[in-house]
């Protein structure tokens, strides 16, 4: 009669033999050896180590080969030939494409750079600032930069065509910091964070004439007879003011005495205005004095100043007047000469914008010249 | 009674050697690097529609996971008031994307950088768009672009419209309800692209050269798909198409082709 005890010492006995051979082989002979697969991870308790040489890795279990790798990587890092990587307890291993990546931790293996700089960007530790600059064109040339950060002071300093300081502020960041030019030109703008930032800008405060309708632009003097393509002689006085002069001559006929003029108190630019009446006036005819007019762009406005009329014919001089800055500009006249109607020896635009004409009874020499003041961040 | 406790001490010494061979054996799984790569794009490919959409610079070079759009005014057909209305629409212009897989990380960056028209080799008018490209691993295996024309733009809108009035909010063009929603509405047509990589900056640009009439580029990255439009381009042609309006259009359902 075989009873459950039978059995029991059975199994026993035969378990003790099966326990008793395999301690005679090598270590680790029972566990399943680690396959040599692809596109796997494994967790291998036990002694595993591994090792790189010069053409393969070898996972060892104890003394013994298991596998074989084409390199071996921990924590992200290739192990270099001849190094040898083992973990306490537990190894992790990933086997992708026949590479082998280890990690005792249980990380596992990430492949993609980082392209998008979230390590950079997210935290409050990390200092950073961000610069956002607007201009306003209707006080002179001004400009606000607004700095976005967490910590830290920004300097921005201002330097003018030859490279002089004409302004620097301070700012803490967040913050901002305001300058405005009062002249127009090319300004080189630093803006200087440290340590993170320090960048050049450039600032372009000009006034831009465009729409030009028998009319040319000149820097310096000019006494030729132009007709019939140019009536209107607009002379830029604005840098001759910006080197310091108190006042310039100015020709604008080899037939009549130049003009002087001086120096405006506070231009941002400076424009004199010489038109001629008549296209079929003789060629030694006091040419360009007809109608003189300065145009001035102070801080704010624009002045139209009346110099001089002469002539036989009638004039009408026109300019775009703006009730607001919503409003569309109105052909206002300003100035007549030889005929009936207003005369303002001086005319203020308030806008940063306007189109001048001058017209005659010798329609082919009616002028016009259209300025706006800009300022462009660069 | 003595053979019973040699049975268990036998039992428990059996129990040992399995219980220590079942710890010591190497534990196996598989990892699909490609499975993993197609889970992320398909995760982003069906959270598309619902990440946040910024207009401003700064939010969009610190967010993750988010769109930038341009604001833009578009016209359609309200016909349950039976006039010309105009509503605000979200253009696609970047993307910011990152999902990561156990052992894969799925980053994508896209941002037109500057769009404007050009002409083919053969005349045709096109827009040239120039697209910043950046990509967390190197191979793009299914990277493929198309354009997509708008059958009739105004029909497109005032579909368009339909879900501003029901949402409140400015749907986007391309990317809402959902990428391809549209189907009825466009024609997808493949367009050439090429990539270009500047080692002096680390960086690179797509071009694309889409029809002028295309309303958006759709950029495949199987099966992640990611609209991108030229708010320029297409604020020129909307200022130059509303002018012209003074017909009704005829809308009806869309007619899938």
């Amino acid at each position: 009669m075989i009873a459950l005890r039978d059995v029991l010492i059975f199994a026993g006995l035969a378990a003790l033999a099966a326990a008793v051979v395999a301690s005679l082989f090598p270590a680790g002979e029972v566990v399943t050896p680690v396959p040599a697969c692809s596109d796997c991870a494994f967790k291998l308790t036990g002694g595993y180590w591994i090792r790189q040489y010069g053409d393969y890795a070898a996972l060892y279990l104890g003394t013994r080969e298991v596998a074989r790798y084409g390199w071996a990587y921990i924590d992200g890092r290739p192990l270099s030939v001849g190094e040898s990587a083992a973990c306490g307890s537990a190894m992790y291993l990933w086997v992708f494409g026949g590479a082998a990546y280890v990690s005792c931790d249980g990380t596992p293996p990430r492949f993609g750079r980082d392209v998008l700089n979230i390590s950079d960007f997210p935290g409050p530790d990390r200092p950073l600032v961000y610069v956002y600059v607007s201009t306003d064109v209707t006080s002179g040339c001004g400009v606000t930069i607004n700095f976005d950060g967490d910590t830290g002071y920004a300097t921005v300093y201002v330097y003018d065509e030859e490279g002089r300081l004409v302004a620097s502020r301070a700012s803490a960041i967040p913050g901002s910091a305001s300058f405005s030019v009062s002249k127009a030109g090319v300004y080189r703008v630093r803006i200087h964070a440290p340590p993170l930032l320090d960048q050049w800008h450039t600032l372009t405060a000009q006034i831009r004439i465009s729409d030009l309708i028998k009319a040319r632009v000149f820097t310096s003097n000019n006494t030729q007879d132009l007709r019939p393509t140019t009536s209107l002689k607009i002379f830029d006085l604005t840098s001759y003011w910006k080197r310091g002069y108190s006042y310039v001559v100015v020709r604008v006929s080899p037939f009549w005495w130049p003009l002087y003029v001086a120096r405006p108190a506070d231009a941002f630019a400076d424009f004199l205005l010489a038109w001629e009446e008549d296209s079929s006036g003789w060629t030694f005819d006091v040419l360009y004095w007809k109608e003189v007019w300065r145009l001035t762009f102070t801080q704010t406005n624009i002045v139209l100043t009346h110099i001089s009329s002469q002539g036989g014919y009638w004039h009408e001089v026109y300019v775009d007047y703006r009730y607001g800055s919503n409003q569309p500009g109105v052909k206002t006249l300003i100035w007549t000469w030889n005929k009936q109607g207003p005369k303002h020896n001086s005319y203020t635009v308030h806008w940063i914008s306007t189109t001048v004409w001058l017209e005659s009874q010798d329609s082919t020499m009616n002028a016009r010249a259209s300025f706006i003041k800009e300022c462009l961040w660069d | 009674m003595w053979s019973l406790a040699y049975g268990l001490i036998a039992l428990a010494v059996v129990a040992f050697v399995v219980l220590y061979a079942a710890a010591h054996a190497p534990s196996i799984k598989t990892a699909n690097l490609a499975d993993q790569l197609y889970g992320a794009k398909k995760w982003l490919a069906s959270n598309l529609p619902s990440l946040p959409k910024v207009d401003s610079t700064p939010r969009f070079r610190t967010s993750v996971n988010v769109v930038r759009v341009a604001e833009a005014n578009a016209a359609a057909y309200d016909y349950r008031t039976r006039q010309w209305t105009t509503f605000p629409v979200y253009l696609p212009v970047g993307y910011r994307l990152e999902r990561v897989g156990e052992n894969v990380v799925y980053q994508i960056y896209l941002n037109v950088t500057r769009c404007r028209y050009t002409a083919l080799p053969r005349g045709e008018p096109a827009v040239l768009y120039e697209i910043e490209l950046r990509h967390s691993l190197d191979p793009l295996p299914w990277l493929d672009v198309y354009a997509a024309v708008p059958h009739n733009l105004t029909q497109y809108y005032s579909w368009l419209y339909i879900y501003y009035a029901a949402w409140g909010r400015p749907p986007a063009a391309g990317l809402d309800p959902i990428v391809g929603a549209d189907v009825g509405f466009v024609e997808l047509v493949k367009v050439e692209w090429a990539s270009v990589y500047n080692a002096a900056s680390d960086t690179a640009k797509l071009y694309v050269a889409a029809p002028a009439a295309a309303l958006y580029v759709l950029l495949v990255d199987y099966p992640l798909k990611l609209p991108l439009t030229c708010p320029e381009q297409i604020a020129s042609a909307s200022a130059s198409s509303g002018s012209q309006r003074s017909d009704t259009p005829v809308i009806g359902p869309p007619s899938p082709r």
